[in-house]
């Protein structure tokens, strides 16, 4: 097998187009995320933000142009594919739980990419890994208690954060996140984003688009996303008013 | 410690173990040859013209048959449905016993397998195009009425009182309130009876009573496997066109409207649906009268020899303990082959599309072959006994459960498992977490209802020697043997019903944790 080069960057899109009914919906675009990068992705809807994470994560093939994960293309032997793709952690907007397992079978489905046939059996019928499970939940402030509990029994915050923890359980280096603050309250979504940026530190990264400008505080970079192009790409810091009109004003207004 | 519902689904595989251990002792070493004959056969089925049109003709005559049953099972059903309701009784005459005893009483002819129903009649009336017909009409008719009461007395009556409170009178306002949402369910049901009429057709022809099966049966003991293929290719396009159509028929009218694209004018669905109905009246009276159906002859009954000498010693020195036991053990085999293998398949294949389509098209064959031909293929190779008539019967239901499960997964939205395989689990491991968790409760649900099915059905594969209650009546019905047959009927409706009753209990116990 070959090894990943540890000085590549966690996430490497270069060129990347994927094809649209009307127009692209990714034109020509290059993106290079390196390890300890909090990197945030602005733009209004339809501007490719869900579709630049589903090339990133390996979900939907690019009709032009290279992925690079930690250096290396998308392997070619489906073991080898699946080690690249274990790497990568989504934290997807529909959570995307299994309704008709407890907390920790969840919590323990993040590791079927290690696990073979007989422990993905015995998580089923007996709780595995029950530590490791646990320091899930405290790292995203729930309660171990909850463990036996079914998903279903959850409220809203709860399975946003069992989303997360599972997420920490697959043990990803790089961190994409689907608008995870979309359907959530303020003070929530501003506690969250806290907890998910305290997670991302060096030698992981995390990529996360969202709908609100005015959480950027803690973000490294900002990517602007505009009709399937790559509007601006800076420092949280540099982003101001006029960019922000740049991208979603113009959208207002069809050309 | 109790199974999750992924791993619940592959518990039924467990009988998978004794059956594969006890597969190389029955193995009679020769028939292989014929196995692989039939085989190749597939792709070069018989094109002499003489051989098409008999075939052609004995597909009409089993379609007729299945269409007729179906009819006049639909019609009865219905009827015998608002009879045993609990709401129509209580509506129209304030009381709900009749419903009761009603009910009780339908009990007993749905117990009977539509064979058993066919040889009785056989031997009551003589051969006859009505026998295959009628044996199919009196057990289809008994499951119509029970679902159709089900369904009614599951609706909301809120409704129906506030049209009572207003002054309608009860016939008026049962059907204002309750017909149109019976419909749906009525329609649905009623077009996956007809898939099963065509299938009951089939089987009966393979026990003498004409059509396609008769074809097919001779032709299998005359090993000409050419022209059994060309039978079973004809068989196959009725039974796809059929199952697409009822399909299509079902998704215009039980579609929600709010799903449908553009908005469909006013009672348009009911107007459809009474012109379907209206029409098939007289399309019943044609394919009755060209299949040459004879009210009158039907009227003429033969006596039955040898009843009422009463050798009741005989009766009760029959093995009853071990016909019982054989049966339970043959339907358990069965239900657990038919309901374990096909997600295991599914599993199986998950990586390679292809071969998920390969195990499909094997389901269709399965559903396709009556399961005493299965046997008698099973026969060229493996001893008779238990376990090959529950081979037999189990991949017979195999291909209905495995199409259900296909059906039930594709309505499933797959983002849990793409989320599985992009966090990198295999593609197995994604269905099994992803895809089986989710339809994992109404597929055990519906598998509880299907063991019930082939505790009836074991009376099919009764060729298969001594296996059971199924085997022994065939031998009595041959040897004319009525005080006995009396007896097993009797045992044999008794254990239909209280396998039922369990069958139920389970399935609502699955459908409500869900």
């Amino acid at each position: 097998m070959v090894k990943p080069e540890p000085a590549a960057p966690l996430l490497e899109l270069r060129q990347i187009t994927v094809a649209g009914r009307d127009r692209p919906r990714l034109e020509a675009l290059d993106l290079r995320i390196c390890s300890g990068e909090r990197v945030a992705l602005l733009g209004a809807s339809g501007a490719g933000k869900s579709t630049l994470l589903a090339v990133a994560n390996g979900s939907l093939p690019a009709d032009a142009g290279q992925v690079l994960w930690q250096g290396l293309p998308p392997a070619r032997s489906a073991r080898q594919r699946r080690r690249q793709l274990a790497r990568i952690g989504t934290l997807w907007q529909d959570m995307r739980l299994i309704e008709e397992l407890s907390v920790q079978q969840n919590l323990n489905a993040a590791r079927l990419a290690q696990w073979g046939w007989p422990r993905a059996l015995l998580n089923l019928l007996l709780p595995l890994e029950t530590a490791a499970c646990a320091e899930a939940l405290r790292q995203m402030e729930l309660d171990p208690a909850l463990l036996p509990q079914p998903v279903t029994a959850l409220s809203g915050g709860q399975r946003q954060r069992l989303a997360m923890a599972r997420l920490l359980r697959q043990q990803p280096s790089l961190l994409l996140a689907d608008e995870p603050l979309a359907s959530l309250d303020p003070r929530l979504a501003t506690q969250l984003l806290a907890l998910l940026l305290r997670q991302a530190q060096a030698p992981r990264a995390l990529l996360l688009s969202l709908h609100r400008p005015d959480l950027l505080v803690g973000f490294d970079r900002v990517i602007g996303l505009r009709q399937g192009r790559l509007l601006f790409d800076c420092a949280a810091a540099a982003v101001d008013g006029a960019c922000l009109r740049d991208l979603y004003g113009a959208e207002a207004a069809p050309p | 410690m109790r199974p999750a519902p992924p791993l619940l689904l592959l518990l039924p595989a467990l009988v998978l173990l004794p059956l594969l251990l006890a597969l190389p002792g029955l193995v009679h070493g020769g028939g292989w040859d014929l196995i692989a004959e039939f085989a190749g056969a597939a792709f070069t089925p018989s094109l002499d013209p003489v051989v098409l049109q008999s075939l052609l003709a004995g597909l009409w005559v089993t379609v007729a048959m299945a269409l007729l049953g179906w009819g006049t099972s639909l019609f009865g059903g219905l009827l015998l449905g608002l009879a045993s309701s609990r709401t129509v009784w209580r509506t129209l005459v304030g009381q709900e016993l009749p419903a009761a005893v009603i009910r009780r009483l339908l009990a007993v002819p749905r117990s009977i397998h539509e064979l058993l129903w066919g040889l009785l009649l056989l031997q009551l009336v003589g051969l006859q195009p009505a026998v295959a017909v009628l044996a199919i009409a009196i057990p289809y008719a008994a499951l119509v009425a029970r679902v159709v009461s089900d369904l009614l007395d599951a609706l909301p009556t809120a409704n129906l009182e506030a049209l009572r409170a207003s002054g309608a009178p009860a016939p008026a306002a049962l059907l204002t309130a309750l017909g149109p949402p019976l419909l749906p369910g009525v329609l649905s049901y009623g077009g996956y009876r007809l898939e099963c009429a065509l299938r009951s057709a089939t089987l009966l022809g393979v026990f003498g009573l004409g059509g396609l099966g008769t074809e097919l049966k001779l032709t299998l003991q005359s090993l000409e496997f050419h022209e059994l293929w060309s039978g079973l290719w004809f068989l196959l396009v009725v039974m796809l066109l059929l199952e697409a159509g009822v399909g299509l028929l079902r998704r215009r009218w039980t579609m929600p409207r709010r799903f449908a694209l553009h908005q469909a004018g006013v009672g348009r669905r009911g107007r459809e649906m009474l012109l379907a109905l209206l029409a098939l009246l007289p399309l019943l009276l044609a394919v009755g009268w060209a299949l040459g159906v004879d009210p009158v002859a039907l009227g003429h009954w033969q006596p039955l020899p040898g009843l009422g000498s009463g050798r009741w010693q005989a009766v009760l020195s029959l093995p009853w303990l071990q016909l019982v036991g054989g049966t339970l053990v043959l339907t358990a085999l069965a239900t657990g082959l038919a309901v374990g293998l096909a997600p295991l398949q599914l599993l199986l294949a998950a990586p390679w599309p292809w071969l998920r389509r390969l195990v499909a098209c094997g389901w269709v064959l399965a559903r396709l072959w009556p399961p005493p031909l299965t046997l008698l293929l099973l026969l060229f190779v493996l001893k008779p006994g238990l376990i090959t008539a529950a081979l037999a019967l189990g991949l017979h239901n195999l291909g209905i459960l495995g199409r259900l499960l296909r059906e039930s997964l594709d309505d499933q939205s797959p983002a849990v498992q793409e989320a599985l395989v992009a966090a990198g689990s295999g593609p197995r491991l994604a269905l099994f977490y992803g895809g089986l968790s989710g339809v994992a409760r109404s597929y055990l649900a519906y598998g509880a209802y299907r063991s019930d099915v082939m505790l009836r059905e074991t009376v099919v594969v009764g060729l298969a020697g001594a296996v059971g209650l199924g085997s022994q009546m065939l031998e009595s019905l041959s040897s004319f043997a009525w005080d006995q047959l009396a007896a097993l009927l009797v045992v044999y409706a008794l254990l239909t019903l209280v396998g039922e009753d369990l069958s139920d209990r389970l399935r609502r116990r699955l459908l409500r944790q869900a």
